[in-house]
Parts: C-alpha cells; structure tokens; sequence
C-alpha cells in the first residue's frame, strides 16, 4: 500500500503521476490498467484542484493492490460534498461545432474503470477507484 | 515529459505526456495553425480529456474555415480513449 498527500494545485500532477508510476512498476501492473489509473487520477484530482469547493489542506492519494484488483483513493477535507458519480454524462448528440469537453474527462474514467464509489463522510471527500488486472 | 513541435512538413509532432499540465502550451501551437494538418501521435504515450479538449477546440476552429486535422499512428491505448469519447466520429484518424 502506498499513501501520500499532495498540495491541491496543478503543479503537483507531476508528482501525483510519479507516486502512481512507482506503484505500478512495485505491483507491475499491465500497461492497460495503469492508462486508466494515471487518466482517472488526473480528471479526479484537477477536478478538486480547479472547483475546491472550499476544501482545506492537500489532496491525500492512497493506492493499493489486493490480488488481481487495485484500488486508487483521492480523500479531501471538504465543507462541500461533491458526488462524482452522479455526473451527468456528456451530451454525444450535441451538434459538434456546439460540443465542449466538460464532463468528458469522468465518462472516460468511468469507461476504462471497473469501478467508481463517492462517499462523504464527517467532512472528509472520499473517491474510490477500482480497476481489475489481467492476469 | 511532453513536447510539441510542427516539423519542416508541417506536421504536428506530439511526444510523451499530453496532460492536463500542458494543454496550455499545447494550444498555443494548434492556434497558430491556419491550413488542414496531420497531427502525428506515434511518440505520444498518453493523452487525457485535457488533450482531447485541445484537439476538438482546434478541430471545430479550422472546420469554420473548411479545413481540419488528420490524426495519425495512434497507440492502441490512446485510441481507445478517441473512442471512448466518440472522438473517432470527429476526426480522420489512420
């Protein structure tokens, strides 16, 4: 299991895909599920970086593998509970010159993902990623 | 590490990392484009939806103007992730 905080801000999107880097080569994760961690991580936390909603402190990252499933945490402290999984899903039958990429970024995660929980609880944000591994 | 540059053919070149960290400089190349390009991913590892923000905000300027971007020697991996987002009904990808 790894765990470790990051400053909420842009700049550390180099460090957070570091963290997850180091955490595929240790569990030697396939090429494949560690895309759809790095893409799922990324649309999650500029999520909270760009809309805080009034959350204080650094963005807490948790990642650990069990078997052939991993699960990938983002916990916040946050006055403003945001359920990313009750994210409308992109319009596709918007004309294409009106399209606009908001929202997009989740419908991919949740594509490449085999599993996506939001709770809150006492103050504390919490996003669960689960992907599973090809064996 | 990411890095854009458009080669004395005028194609767009994309290496590395295309993430939301550097869509900034990212759109500051595509802007300057006037003419219909090919945009070549074949050193491209990774791309997310701050990338494809990027290309479709491109796409749709320069299809004003009857023109567009081609987009070429994709991984398996970034493809996926066009067609995840129907992004493979917006451009001409080989």
């Amino acid at each position: 299991m790894m765990r470790r905080e990051f400053a909420r801000e842009m700049a550390s999107l180099e460090a957070v895909f570091d963290f997850l880097h180091r955490f595929a080569a240790e569990e030697r994760l396939d090429a494949q599920a560690a895309y759809a961690l790095d893409l799922a991580v990324e649309e999650f936390f500029t999520n909270i970086v760009k809309y805080g909603r009034g959350g204080a402190g650094g963005v807490q990252l948790e990642a650990v593998r069990a078997g052939a499933t991993v699960t990938v945490r983002l916990e916040e402290e946050t006055p403003v509970p945001f359920d990313v999984t009750r994210q409308t899903a992109t319009q596709f039958d918007t004309p294409f010159a009106e399209r606009r990429p908001g929202g997009l970024g989740i419908h991919i995660a949740r594509e490449l993902l085999d599993g996506l929980a939001y709770d809150y609880v006492d103050g504390t944000s919490r996003i669960t990623l689960t992907k599973h591994l090809e064996r | 590490m990411f890095s854009i540059a458009v080669n004395d053919e005028g194609i767009v070149v994309l290496t590395g990392r295309f993430d939301a960290s550097q869509s900034d400089r990212a759109r500051e190349v595509f802007a300057v484009l006037k003419e219909s390009a090919v945009v070549d991913f074949r050193d491209l590892d990774y791309i997310s939806s701050a990338g494809l923000g990027v290309l479709l905000a491109t796409q749709q300027r320069l299809k004003k103007e009857g023109k567009a971007i081609k987009l070429v020697h994709m991984n398996r991996m970034v493809r996926d992730v066009f067609k995840i987002a129907r992004f493979d009904l917006i451009f001409e990808i080989e």
